[in-house]
């Protein structure tokens, strides 16, 4: 079988040529091409078995000097869970200060990403 | 009024600005000043809560935010000053800079001064989009800092006009918090932003992008009610008959950005026709002598990375003036062919290796990208796929140049 | 508990609000209702703010009369009342034989009309005085000028409220009635804001304030709250007055009909603009008019007190205002119309573009009228009915004002205001000031040391006191008029957030019930994350 892929894994975006291959859940590459490094080979092997992706977001902070520190995932998620994550982080309030860094949530729904403050926020003067 | 000396005042803490002051005091330039009129330093990254900068500055990925506070924690370590809520209002050709606070006016004479102000974004009056005028119609850059900075929900049902990358990650974002995006409308035959957002931004949540058509009219005369969408000829020019009309209550726009280069004018610094920057040589100084710009003040970037990048090696060259009090001359101009939009810098010294950024202008694949020199080939790179979207950058080697003909930058 | 109204003004445009201020100098109370949530908002605003000589009017009209006595007077009026005007002068440039001689008719119908300071000045001294114009000759007209007319309008409002008027925006009139003592009886609806329904008007001190409660002189109409069909939160007043001013701009026909006046066929004229970068201002000492027919003045290149250059208008008849949509052709025409005389349009200076309405009364015909201002004794009595109040209704507004209450006084006296005060502050504008004094005020209030729009270099302290001005509008559009954050090049892409966020926290409004301009203009669904 053959693909196009529109790399995201860094800004190049390579438009990758995958020919592949379907061994029961297993997915056999056999042949990628228009990939600069090896990590397009990676993201395409994912892409095939369960595409993820990182989202970014935010939480509400009382007494902040901001009303919203930024958050993100450590790592990615699968796609189909995204809005399911998105529910849980509506979900949080924190009150300031907020450090960037502090894991919100650790391994959000069991799926091995934690959420993280990106943005402090210190308190309202 | 005191005038207080200063080795370097730097206009804007955003990621031009702390990189360049950063890398100056390690230069040893420690007499400097970062002036920032926002109440945080880190510039638009702070509304840029998305992942995916710092891969090529620090080799990792990381949200905006995140990148800004590197720097911010750097300049910080270091004690470099820096006042915040506090804004330039005046550059002179002789570098004195007049500072309003909310302690009072404060003027500067700096040995040079470092032009970091970033960009803006263009506006629906900008484009003269026809219509009415009704609430509802915001550049993506508005929406954003109003969702991510300010906790406030702008839209509903929406529509993006332009494929810039801020307006694709504002559709991603609007449709996390539960918005619906309708569609993507580009004029050009071709996305003006990065194939990774179109993938991750617009496909991943199904948001169709509509190339060679523009917003042709505007309803609502309270609240934006609908958009009229045309497809355009090759001019760009609307073709009668192919109106659409589309419901919503808000327009995003994300047609393009605009170097913000208000103060530098008035301090007499050149501006270049096709990057709405100032004209610099290698050393990303000015036609002003110690005056430095660099960052998307100069020309608008694709990657904070290579703002940053471009900052660190404005600053070397900027403390190797305020230490030698000049710099080698420029007399080698860089001119283009038809095929590049702009390049930066527009003059060379000849006596070290130099870095050309530039910018297609329009997508083409298995091009060469060439500087010749009297017809003699001095630097190539081969490029599989050459986009507007994307800045291309090469470093040539000065010793392949002879005298001081002219360069010519050319893509085939 | 009700009291009664000496006069009720309907209209807040440039001459509501001139003969608001002119009737503060006698004793008397004062009404003024706006269906807009400011003053200003149609006709006055939306124009090219410049100050007419008076040549273009048909000698023994009206509209050339006010014309003449309102130039004469707008120097001082705009010493009194802290608003920009500049006696710049203006320029009609021709190229032909034809277009010489239909100048010269222009200034001999200018002298009749008592206009001063009219010649023709040939090419050399053209370019002289305006070296970016095309053309061979021009009438130059030493008295025309420039005015602000957002302040203007706001100006005399101001000094009304400090006279003593009261203001009630978004005030929008449904009936008039009379009643058995034979006083104007007027239903108004309106729009809670901030859970409030605005009501200006003089304290003890120097500041006018926004009132919750309905006071004396109108009555909320009990039971007719919220009624099928309408918007949340309408409520419905009664002001009852002895006089009534139809000072309505474009609905003039709709009240006239409503006073019992009827018959009056209004059409419209929608002039498209176009505005430039202000940075162009340098490149227009004056406004460039082309040579006028009988009835259209023509594209013109002018230049606004804030340096803006404008481009337009195009005058097109309709039958109805119709919304303020630019339509594509017009911006085009604009572009090509105004190369033609001012070679300098770079669509890259492009700020936006905007739109005005004119009503115009015409005759069976659609001959265009002179301005109407009557009191119709036999079947409207104590009502002054303004009809058709165009062009130049902005430059003659000070004497139309004077015209009307004298019209007043012939049938009734009134009580002199010993207190009447003429002189209105406007709020500071830090940019325009000497350093020395800029340093003084950051030293008073360090809100004036913190920038909040970049463009036009608009501090915060400017920004709070607009909001708090005393004619209690609260929209961003009038902090936008009375600051001119937002009108830069960047259009608010810097400040709005922050000036949205003022004025959530100044007026106690929650995020949704913020609105750009009018009713309806909302910004926000809410916030992101509610607490």
């Amino acid at each position: 079988m053959k693909r196009e892929f529109t790399c995201i894994v860094c800004p190049n975006g390579c438009e990758i040529e995958a020919e592949y291959e379907m061994k029961n859940d297993a997915v056999e590459l056999v042949n990628v091409s228009g990939n600069l490094c090896k990590r397009g080979a990676e993201y395409v092997r994912q892409e095939l078995v369960n595409p993820e992706r990182t989202i970014a977001s935010s939480v509400l902070v009382s007494g902040g000097e901001l009303p919203l520190c930024s958050v993100r995932l450590n790592r990615p998620v699968p796609k189909g869970k995204i809005f399911d994550v998105m529910k849980e982080i509506k979900e949080l309030k924190l009150s300031a200060p907020v450090s960037a860094g502090t894991v919100l949530i650790h391994d959000v729904l069991g799926l091995g990403s934690d959420v993280v403050v990106t943005k402090s926020v210190e308190k309202a003067l | 009024m005191e005038i207080k000396q200063l080795d370097v005042l730097v206009v804007g803490g955003g990621p031009a600005g702390l990189a360049a002051a950063v890398e100056l005091y390690r230069k040893g330039i420690k007499d400097i000043l970062v002036v920032e009129r926002e109440k945080h330093l880190g510039g638009i990254l702070r509304q840029c809560i998305h992942d995916g900068f710092g891969l090529t500055r620090f080799g990792s990925t990381m949200s905006g935010p995140e990148y800004a506070e590197r720097f911010i924690h750097e300049a910080r370590e270091m004690g470099i000053p820096c006042i915040v809520n506090a804004a330039v209002t005046e550059i002179t050709n002789d570098k004195v800079v007049t500072v309003v606070t909310r302690d009072g006016i404060r003027k500067y004479q700096a040995k040079a001064v470092v032009l970091a102000m970033g960009c803006r974004e263009r506006t629906r009056g900008a484009l003269a989009i026809p219509g009415e005028r009704p609430a509802g119609v915001f550049t993506a850059g508005v929406a954003q800092a109003y969702m991510n900075l300010y906790n406030r929900m702008p839209a509903k049902e929406v529509v993006i006009l332009g494929s810039g990358d801020i307006g694709m990650i504002m559709a991603r974002r609007l449709t996390l918090e539960g918005a619906h995006v309708k569609a993507v409308f580009e004029i050009q035959p071709y996305p003006s932003g990065l194939p990774r957002n179109i993938e991750q931004c617009l496909k991943d949540y199904g948001i169709p992008l509509y190339l060679s058509r523009t917003v042709t009219n505007v309803h609502g005369d309270v609240r934006l009610q609908g958009v009229t969408v045309s497809e355009v000829d090759e001019h760009m020019r609307p073709i009668p008959g192919t109106e659409k009309y589309y419901e919503c209550d808000t327009l995003i726009l994300s047609v393009g950005l605009i170097p913000e280069n208000e103060l530098s004018i008035d301090a007499g610094v050149q501006l270049d026709g096709r990057t709405r920057g100032a004209r610099v040589n290698e050393f990303f100084e000015t036609n002003v002598p110690g005056i430095f710009s660099a960052g998307n003040v100069l020309h608008v970037h694709d990657l904070v990375d290579f703002v940053s990048l471009e900052a660190e090696s404005l600053a070397d060259a900027a403390a190797e003036y305020v230490q030698e009090g000049r710099l080698p001359a420029c007399p080698i101009e860089i001119v283009y062919d038809k095929n590049v939009n702009h390049t930066v810098p527009m003059a060379v010294s000849g006596t070290r290796p130099f870095r050309i950024s530039m910018r297609v202008n329009r997508p083409m694949k298995d091009v060469r990208v060439v500087l010749r020199q009297d017809g003699r080939e001095v630097a190539s790179k081969k490029m599989k796929k050459a986009i507007p979207a994307e800045m291309i950058q090469f470093t040539v080697d000065a010793e392949k140049l002879e005298g001081s003909g002219k360069l010519e930058v050319s893509v085939e | 508990m009700e009291e009664l109204f000496d006069v009720i003004v309907i209209g807040g445009g440039v001459v509501g609000c001139a003969i608001a201020r002119e009737l503060s100098r006698y004793k008397l109370r004062i009404g003024v209702l706006e269906k807009n949530p400011d003053v200003g908002y149609e006709t006055s605003a939306r124009n090219t703010g410049v100050c007419h000589g008076g040549f273009a009017y048909d000698p023994g009209t009206l509209k050339a009369r006010m014309c003449v006595e309102g130039n004469k007077e707008m120097g001082r009026l705009s010493e009194e009342l802290d608003f920009k005007f500049r006696r710049c002068g203006k320029v009609l440039v021709g190229n032909t034989e034809e277009e010489r001689a239909r100048l010269l008719e222009v200034i001999r119908q200018g002298e009749m009309n008592g206009a001063s300071g009219l010649r023709m000045i040939e090419k050399e001294e053209l370019h002289r005085l305006v070296p970016s114009v095309l053309g061979e000759f021009a009438l130059l007209s030493e008295n025309s000028g420039i005015i602000d007319p957002f302040m203007m309008t706001i100006a005399l409002a101001e000094n009304a409220v400090h006279n003593g008027a009261e203001f009630f925006l978004q005030r929008e009139v449904e009936a008039i009635r009379r009643d058995e003592e034979g006083n104007w009886v007027i239903t108004a609806r309106t729009w809670p804001f901030g859970g409030k329904v605005s009501h200006a008007e003089r304290e003890s001190g120097e500041q006018a304030s926004v009132k919750a409660e309905a006071s004396g002189g109108r009555n909320p109409v009990s039971g007719d709250q919220e009624s099928a069909g309408q918007a949340p939160g309408t409520v419905r007043e009664e002001f009852r007055t002895r006089w009534v001013v139809n000072s309505a701009g474009l609905s003039c026909g709709k009240i006239s009909d409503m006073l019992g006046i009827k018959g009056y066929k209004i059409i419209y004229s929608k002039d498209d603009y176009i505005i430039l970068d202000n940075r162009l201002g340098s490149m227009v000492p004056m406004p460039i008019y082309t040579v006028p027919s009988n009835t259209y003045m023509g594209i013109h290149v002018t230049v606004t007190t804030d340096g803006n250059v404008l481009l337009g208008p195009t005058a097109e008849d309709i039958d109805k205002p119709s919304g303020y949509g630019v339509e594509q052709k017009n911006i085009d025409y604009l572009y090509d119309a105004a190369m033609a005389i001012w070679p300098h349009v770079k669509r890259g200076d492009y700020i936006r573009t905007y739109c005005g309405i004119l009503p115009k009364w015409v005759d069976e015909k659609g001959v265009i009228q002179d301005f109407k201002i009557e009191i119709r004794d036999d079947i409207a009595p104590r009502a002054v009915n303004l009809v058709g109040m165009e062009s130049p209704a902005l430059t003659g507004a000070p004497a139309i004002a004077r015209y009307v209450v004298g019209m007043m006084l012939e049938r009734e006296e009134f009580p002199e205001n010993a207190d009447f005060d003429p002189v209105r502050k406007g709020i500071p504008k830090f940019s325009e000031l000497p350093e020395e004094e800029q340093e003084r005020l950051i030293a008073m209030d360090a809100d004036f040391g913190e920038l909040v729009c970049r463009c036009q270099k608009v501090t915060k302290a400017e920004i709070l006191a607009a909001i708090r001005n005393p004619l209690g509008a609260q929209t961003m559009v009038a902090v936008k008029y009375r600051t001119r954050a937002m009108m830069g090049r960047c259009q608010g892409g810097y400040c709005q957030m922050r000036i949205a966020e003022m004025l959530e926290q100044e007026t106690g409004a929650r995020p949704e019930e913020i609105t750009y301009a009018r009713q309806g203009s909302n910004i926000f669904y809410g916030k992101v994350r509610e607490a």
